[in-house]
């Protein structure tokens, strides 16, 4: 059961990351000049999935969008993990009122929500994709730092690192040998699952037009944009929605798959 | 240990609610627009909506009008702002003027009965109607109009009024009902100014309070005003003049077209006041129950082109330089297929235009074939000016027809060569921050719905940053000249700066009108006065 949640998941994430590579190298029509084809066509022969209100291609929209969904989630996460990890080991490390302080710390930032952080930036830097990158991957370092903490707790009270300590190993080397390989599958799940939450997070800005602009293809500016066509054209919002809700499904099962995997405790249970 | 394993199982939980939510997702984003739109507008709160959807006749059936409109005003006072959303719903209806623009755009007597002009044109003499009264019971007398002048000039008004009244040197109060108004300098546009809300004229005793209390003569009264949602107005029963066919009119706002629309089908409003996603129109295609108004407006749907003026007093803007060319911006509007982009952009309804002026206006000359939609000819041009490798950054307002004629040009420029980034700014305070006060801009989309402003490119300081001598002496010459040489200099105005590409004029926005079967006498054009007039409806 637990084993199909990954399949399932990565099969997804796969179709996801194969639409993006695709569009590089082939798309059915060109997903930025307007006027391509007749305007607002329902779905079928030579536009499978139909045109938008400027006449481009729906399905080519569909396939390079994928690519500004991923392009967000792995450079969010990225910034996140980058800054998250080593605070996290950091809080582990630290004496007790430190650490107490920098959780605390941690908590109101992680109450912060991330899409009014989002929005903050934009206002004051400008709409753009890395704006909202940026803003998604600030909003997500409290998760990992979180998530770091937890397990590098316990690997610091192991045995080995102790022997390690007191053969006098520094304690940048500990971090590195010891502590980051026994946190690396925590890191993943938490990756998986905030790379789904900054999808969503990336369609939701560019949804209020605070994200990617609207010259670049972008899931949440598709559906966006097919908002006042709701009830003449469906179908309009149908594609996009479906290809978010997609990705961030896949992404969620496999951070879930990924931690029952990895975790021996938890797969014993199941 | 058992702090990680706890901390796990609560992350364990807060997956399941997300697989939860995610499966929701595709319908949730979707369904964003139809659940959204509903919230603005709670089923319980507009009384006014509910009464005129109920069926059973009430005893002592009050008569009611609900329009829905999209800018709400953010006060009571029409002439505390340039915006249109306090003329919309107070000018004839709340507040009267002395003079009154009817449905066609011509003068008409409205608190005065007559006036008079001085063969130099300066002195203006007005005489009042005597029944004319406050709803108060104030009579409304010369001595209340010289105020409402004094203050436009001297109080905390909208700069746009205090230029419109900036050629008045005095007022004499002759008597009760005789008003003389002396000019400095002859002007066209003066009394016109008079029918909108410059010439509004309030109870003096209610200067003070203006801003959250209405103190008009006209045939309806303030009843309740609900920031967000709604301004609710009930008959003035001491009204002058003919009474009003309404016992309340209500002015709901929605900030979203969707849910206008919404509550049109439903059967909340009687009017549309102007439709605002022009897509959606066929919604409203059942003959049976909707009537569409199609008119025209006083706006221009325009892309300015940052022409790099950089006069003194003003921040110096960032325009690229290449658009100071005239072969570059001529290139740029012939790239522009402006047919295609109006079927896209607004459903196709709208007039095509050449020039910052409207088919309605006296001066209107069609230029809309001057420089016509050639993509060769474009970048002949861009060759022969030495810009073919032009990026140039087109910063449109989050506005949804101003980010969807941005894409559409971004494309069509790229086809001749121009490499267009476009970097949206946020609407209003950003965008008139960057674009607007810092020209910090080389291309930027936005409607610009002033009556007869092609003026404003007589300013250099303007926006446009476009400084041109022959366009400036024009429109001095326009505003100084009789009727005639008015309308001469102001379609020589318009001329120039079509010539000159000074912008590209995208469209004219049409007046899209939608109205519940059995409402009449709705005007079908928006005219200067910026007056949405509920005093010629009626509702059968």
């Amino acid at each position: 059961m637990k084993r199909a949640e990954l399949w399932v998941g990565l099969a997804l994430v796969t179709a996801v990351v194969a639409m993006a590579l695709v569009s590089f190298v082939w798309t059915p029509f060109d997903a930025t000049a307007v006027g391509s084809g007749p305007r607002l066509q329902s779905p079928g022969l030579p536009h499978v999935l139909g045109t938008d209100h400027m006449g481009i291609d729906i399905f080519s929209r569909i396939l390079v969008g994928a690519r500004s969904a991923l392009y967000v989630g792995i450079i969010a996460v990225g910034i996140a993990a980058l800054v998250g990890v080593p605070l996290g080991i950091l809080a582990a490390w630290l004496p007790r009122w430190g650490a107490e302080a920098m959780m605390r710390a941690t908590d109101v930032a992680y109450a912060f929500p991330a899409l009014l952080l989002a929005i903050l930036l934009a206002a004051v830097f400008g709409a753009s994709t890395e704006t909202a990158m940026v803003a998604i991957g600030i909003a997500t370092i409290p998760a990992f730092i979180r998530v770091t903490r937890a397990g590098a707790l316990s690997v610091l009270a192991s045995d080995y690192v102790l022997a390690a300590r007191a053969a006098g190993t520094p304690a940048p080397a500990i971090a590195v040998r010891h502590v980051l390989p026994n946190v690396a599958h925590l890191i993943g799940v938490q990756a998986s699952v905030s790379f789904a939450m900054a999808i969503l997070a990336e369609a939701a800005l560019s949804y209020l037009g605070l994200g990617t602009p609207p010259t670049v293809p972008s899931w949440g500016r598709m559906l966006g944009d097919a908002q006042t066509y709701l009830f003449g054209h469906p179908t309009q919002a149908l594609w996009p929605g479906l290809a978010i809700a997609a990705a961030v499904l896949g992404f969620n099962l496999v951070g879930d798959g990924l931690r029952d995997f990895l975790d021996p405790k938890l797969r014993e249970v199941a | 240990m058992a702090k990680s394993t706890a901390l796990q199982s609560g992350a364990r939980a807060r997956l399941r609610t997300l697989s939860v939510l995610v499966a929701a997702v595709a319908l949730a984003l979707t369904a964003c627009t139809g659940a959204g739109q509903q919230a603005p507008a709670p089923s319980g709160a507009p009384t006014a909506g509910a009464t005129s959807a109920a069926p059973a006749p009430a005893p002592e059936e009050t008569r009611t009008l609900v329009i829905g409109a999209t800018a709400e005003p953010q006060t009571l006072d029409p002439t505390a702002t340039d915006a249109a959303a306090g003329p919309q719903a107070l000018l004839y209806n709340v507040y009267e003027t002395l003079v009154r623009l009817d449905a066609a755009g011509d003068l008409k007597p409205l608190l005065a009965q007559a006036w008079d002009v001085t063969p130099d044109r300066l002195t203006y003499t007005f005489r009042l109607n005597p029944a004319a009264q406050f709803s108060d019971g104030t009579p409304v007398d010369a001595e209340a109009v010289a105020k409402n002048i004094e203050r436009i000039q001297t109080g905390t008004t909208a700069p746009k009024l205090k230029n419109q009244m900036e050629v008045v040197v005095g007022t004499e109060v002759v008597d009760a009902t005789t008003l003389d108004v002396t000019l400095s300098r002859p002007s066209v546009t003066w009394l016109f100014d008079m029918a909108g809300a410059a010439g509004i004229v309030m109870n003096p005793e209610g200067f003070d309070a203006a801003g959250s209390e209405t103190a008009g003569s006209g045939p309806l009264t303030l009843d309740r005003w609900t920031p967000g949602d709604s301004i609710a107005l009930k008959r003035n029963d001491a009204y002058w003049g003919t009474p009003a066919r309404f016992d309340e009119v209500t002015f709901r706002y929605f900030k979203d077209p969707n849910a206008m629309n919404a509550s049109m089908l439903s059967g909340q409003l009687d009017i549309i006041s102007n439709l605002q996603a022009p897509e959606t129109i066929d919604q409203f295609s059942d003959e049976g129950r909707f009537t569409i108004i199609e008119g025209s407006t006083e706006g221009e749907v325009t892309m300015a082109i940052n022409n790099g003026a950089a006069p003194e007093g003003v921040p110096a803007g960032t325009g690229n330089p290449a658009l100071q060319d005239v072969r570059v911006r001529k290139a740029i509007t012939m790239a522009i297929d402006r047919r295609a982009l109006l079927d896209t952009v607004w459903h196709g309804k709208g007039t095509l235009i050449g020039s910052m002026s409207v088919p309605t206006d006296p001066y209107y000359e069609d230029l809309a074939d001057l420089h016509p939609y050639d993509p060769e000819e474009a970048k002949r041009l861009l060759a022969e000016a030495g810009h073919e490798n032009l990026t140039l950054r087109l910063r449109p307002p989050t506005l949804p027809y101003a980010t969807k004629a941005a894409q559409f040009i971004a494309s069509q420029l790229g086809a001749v060569g121009i490499t267009v980034q476009v970097e949206e700014l946020q609407f209003p305070r950003q965008w008139i921050d960057t674009a607007m006060t810092n020209a910090d801009y080389d291309l930027t989309i936005v409607s610009h719905v002033e009556p007869r402003d092609v003026a404003t490119y007589a300013n250099p300081a303007y926006y446009w940053r476009y400084d041109n001598p022959a366009v400036q002496e024009a429109v001095r010459k326009a505003g100084e000249g009789t009727i005639e040489e008015y309308t001469t200099e102001m379609r020589n105005a318009a001329r120039i700066i079509a010539e000159d590409a000074a912008s590209v004029w995208l469209f004219a926005l049409p007046n899209l009108v939608v109205t519940k079967e059995g409402v009449t006498g709705v005007a079908e054009n928006a005219n200067s006065s910026l007056s949405f007039d509920v005093t010629t409806i009626a509702k059968a």
